[in-house]
């Protein structure tokens, strides 16, 4: 089994795959990226996908670098799974390194990038669920003036020597997942690094319910819980501690149910300035699956020959629980 | 580079370097099967899911039918057929294999090896849990596992005899990978 035929080129920097791209697209050719191809290359074998110019930008320098600032951490977009588990990940976020263990395979692991999962668009990835309740920010480099050039901060824009008429935009994951295999990724646009911010986090985790061949989450749920923490100082000098155990705010993404992972902001709204009881844990679960949190009307759901829409949205909810609970397990309060 | 429909191809396999043009869309393992001949490799079920295809890619084991020949241009790969010693000693993966009866028809025993020295390198003293987890993207429809898990741990101990056995090989380990000779004290 091998793709329909197509031709290749490496591009050895940021400005040469911009040109690649140009040039399959003043030929009307369709044009693909390929970091990894973890999930590209299975795709064109089974001839879902048949691009007819593959640009290899896996060797590309710019897109390998990160940086931790403040409570914000950028990650190159080239960065595979591996790399990522082994290198030092944010401790505020085991979320991470749980959607890191389960994913795929090692073998898989060792060649997936993070810009490609979140390029891909899939509706049954694990990684976009983590970095959606981390409000993973995307920065998007094409050709200056061709896109608005946006910045959302806080990490300082990368000045240096690559080529002046390279724009950068900056969008939100959220706003940059928007269907199956649909994404706000324009043909001339590369993705080159993927930012996260831990905003205070003190619990989270990732659980998933993976199909047995696949191992694809037929539903998963990541939930990032932040508590309320601090000290008070009166006039007096006495000091109160606000940390009593309540959730300030909660951030609970799913993947796998959707045409695209989404924020359960209906489950998240239960959870905001409340105490984590059982009874309120388990009510933000039954809410997974609302679209809003004024709503009673359900997200759109996905269901298939392996799991129909119904029982991924029961995961989805049992799934909630679990990861809510443990996460709560792992993070105590802010000490 | 302009994008072409058929591609040099220079790779270092199992220590020597070999070159062909092939067409653009030629995976990794029919570049090693076909046009170097070595078979070792194996395809199972060419969709990214049985790792009987498992191959060191710059030293790092992965799915051969999921990566292009064009993309390991330039890298190093080591086969199956790379493990042995020159003199026939089994690599001591394979040797584990062996003494545990770790294959059976031995179709995914190539991948299984390859991953398996992976896993080694990563973790040189696994737990049994460790190990079922590592072999996640290696599927064997004969043994059950049990005797291949088996052969995992001996392989483990073996290697770690070995490191310790030899002044030498540890130095050597120690000079790669300080990380790892930190782990292993």
């Amino acid at each position: 089994m091998f793709p329909a035929d197509f031709a290749y080129a490496r591009a050895r920097t940021l400005d040469e795959a911009l040109d690649l791209l140009d040039e399959a697209h003043a030929a009307g050719q369709e044009a693909k990226l390929i970091a990894g191809g973890q999930s590209l290359l299975p795709m064109m074998k089974l001839r879902l996908a048949a691009p007819e110019v593959l640009i290899d930008i896996a060797g590309l320098p710019e897109p390998v670098q990160g940086g931790s600032y403040g409570q914000s951490h950028t990650i190159g977009a080239l960065t595979t799974y591996r790399q990522l588990g082994a290198g030092r990940l944010p401790s505020e976020a085991p979320a991470l390194t749980d959607a890191l263990a389960v994913l795929a395979d090692p073998q898989v692991r060792a060649r997936g990038t993070l810009g490609g999962a979140v390029a891909h668009g899939d509706p049954a990835s694990d990684l976009p669920a983590v970095l959606l309740a981390l409000n993973a920010e995307l920065t998007i480099a094409s050709r200056k003036g061709r896109h608005p050039e946006t910045h959302l901060g806080p990490y300082p824009r990368r000045a240096g020597k690559e080529p002046s008429d390279i724009g950068r935009r900056e969008i939100t994951l959220d706003d940059f997942l928007q269907g199956i295999y649909t994404t706000d990724l324009a043909e001339d646009e590369i993705i080159t690094h993927v930012r996260i911010s831990t905003q205070g986090a003190t619990a989270s985790a990732y659980e998933k319910f993976p199909h047995p061949a696949s191992h694809l989450p037929l539903a998963g749920v990541a939930v990032v819980l932040t508590y309320k923490s601090g000290r008070l100082t009166d006039e007096n000098g006495h000091v109160t501690d606000l940390a009593d155990g309540s959730i300030v705010r909660a951030a609970i993404a799913v993947t796998g149910i959707s045409p695209r992972p989404y924020r359960a902001r209906a489950a998240e709204a239960l959870l905001n300035d409340a105490f984590p009881t059982p009874e309120t844990l388990a009510a933000a679960a039954a809410r997974v699956t609302l679209e809003s949190p004024g709503s009673s009307k359900r997200v759109s759901l996905l269901g298939d020959q392996h799991a129909s829409a119904d029982y991924r949205a029961h995961l989805a909810e049992v799934l909630t629980r679990r990861a809510l609970a443990k996460a709560i397990a792992r993070g105590g309060r802010n000490s | 580079m302009p994008a072409a429909r058929e591609v040099p191809v220079q790779l270092t396999v199992n220590g020597a370097p070999r070159s062909a043009t092939v067409p653009a869309r030629t995976l990794l393992v029919h570049f090693l099967r076909d046009h170097l001949g070595l078979t070792g490799t194996h395809v199972g079920c060419d969709t990214t899911q049985c790792g009987a295809c498992t191959v060191a890619l710059d030293g790092v084991a992965v799915k051969s039918c999921t990566v292009l020949a064009a993309q390991a241009s330039g890298c190093e790969v080591t086969t199956i057929e790379g493990l042995a010693s020159p003199d026939g000693t089994l690599h001591p993966v394979q040797q584990a294999f062996q003494d545990e009866h770790g294959l059976q028809c031995g179709y995914c025993t190539p991948g299984m090896v390859m991953a398996i020295r992976q896993l080694i390198e990563d973790h040189p003293d696994p737990t049994e849990e460790q190990v079922r987890h590592a072999l996640d993207g290696n599927i064997c429809r004969c043994t059950g596992y049990q005797n291949i898990v088996a052969a995992a741990l001996r392989a483990a101990s073996a290697t770690a005899l070995r490191a310790t056995a030899s002044p030498t090989a540890a130095a050597l380990r120690a000079t790669a990978s300080p990380a790892a000779a930190e782990r292993e004290g």
